[in-house]
């Protein structure tokens, strides 16, 4: 939150609990943003995100969203937005905050003289907490004159892509790529989809806390393995399918989570199974 | 929008605990109370580019609140999720 308040980004959050609910909430916590109310779920509604695979009478867990977040900029437009299917999984504060200042994770291509694509491939953070979406993130550096491919793409050709190893505790969602131009070579009559000069792809992913491993000195850490993929043409011939492989080891822990409990030495004490109570009496 | 709930899953860990095909372990079964979560497409409200709607309620300090007001010309962030409670 510090962090929120230092680069000027104001935090909301919106739940359907009661008023009283979040204030029991937010002075268990400390919390210093700012808990709206949307007991009816009016809000989500008009959002359109209301969970609408709950029935309706299910309570309480009818009236709840999809879960996801909007980074606003200072005219108030929406300039990202973070959902994910499962709500095991979410983007973390540090990728919000730094949306709602217009930044992403980049790297300034190395200058190269090379007539062949060349490739960096990063993991946006050093640390990954499980559920917690990073991005794998693919700069591909083309040469003046040559271009790669974006899906569809017909057999023989190989779009560039960002592939992860399958392992257990990895989880990776869909490709972020930027749009692609059509371009229907004059030989074989073939549309393409074809990038414009250099090429960022983001591979969003996470770990579910299976692949965390214990080093001696008790420390946590995740292997991630992988390889891109491309093939690099220019407008008259394709050079060969090309691959380069990735192997990164980041720390790795759960988040923390607020215990919300009750019972003796379960701290902090916000009523909670009062106000599930609560929350279930008053839809019944 | 037809929306398609994930029904994969399978027992695993402790008794009453549920694997979702992601692999996050929860003590529920897939497809039942809240973990009714989307395969495929589901919506997700407002798109990029837009001006985000109007977002007035009540905070946790009974306070009423105009989203776009209230930050006062700052950017923001606005999360949606399940409940403080639960």
């Amino acid at each position: 939150m510090a962090a929120f308040d230092a680069a000027g980004v104001k935090l909301y959050t919106l739940t359907y609990d009661e008023i009283d609910a979040l204030a029991d909430y937010s002075s268990a916590m400390g919390v210093t943003f700012t808990m709206l109310s949307d007991p009816n779920s009016e809000v989500i509604r008009e959002f359109g995100i209301l969970n609408t695979l709950i029935p309706p009478d299910e309570h309480p867990w009818y009236g709840i969203p999809f879960p996801g977040a909007y980074a606003i900029d200072a005219d108030g437009n929406v300039v990202a937005k973070f959902f994910d299917r499962n709500f095991g999984a979410r983007f973390g504060s540090e990728q919000l905050l730094a949306a709602a200042l217009g930044r992403r994770f980049e790297v300034e291509p190395a200058p190269s003289l090379a007539e062949e694509v060349s490739v960096d491939v990063r993991l946006d953070a050093d640390r990954l907490l499980s559920g917690v979406l990073h991005e794998i993130v693919a700069t591909f550096r083309v040469p003046e004159g040559q271009h790669l491919y974006g899906e569809p793409v017909p057999d023989g050709l190989v779009a560039a892509t960002i592939e992860v190893d399958d392992a257990p505790g990895i989880v990776s969602r869909t490709l972020v790529a930027p749009p692609t131009s059509r371009l229907t070579l004059a030989g074989s009559g073939d549309t393409l989809e074809v990038y414009e000069g250099d090429v960022v792809l983001r591979l969003p992913i996470a770990q579910n806390g299976r692949a965390m491993q214990k080093a001696d000195d008790g420390k946590r850490h995740v292997d991630i393995g992988g390889r891109v993929r491309w093939q690099a043409c220019d407008d008259v011939e394709c050079g060969l399918p090309r691959s380069q492989s990735f192997e990164f080891r980041v720390e790795a822990g759960f988040p923390v989570l607020p215990d919300m409990g009750p019972g003796v030495g379960r701290v902090p004490e916000m009523n909670g199974a009062a106000h599930f109570r609560k929350m279930i009496d008053r839809r019944k | 929008m037809d929306i398609k709930v994930d029904t994969r899953g399978r027992e695993a860990g402790p008794p009453g605990y549920f694997d979702d095909a992601d692999g996050f372990l929860m003590p529920l079964a897939p497809n039942t109370r809240s973990r009714r979560i989307p395969l495929g497409d589901f919506p997700t409200g407002p798109e990029v580019g837009t001006r985000l709607p109007d977002v007035i309620a009540v905070d946790q300090h009974g306070r009423s609140v105009d989203l776009h007001a209230d930050r006062g010309g700052q950017p923001a962030v606005l999360v949606f999720s399940r409940s403080a409670v639960w």
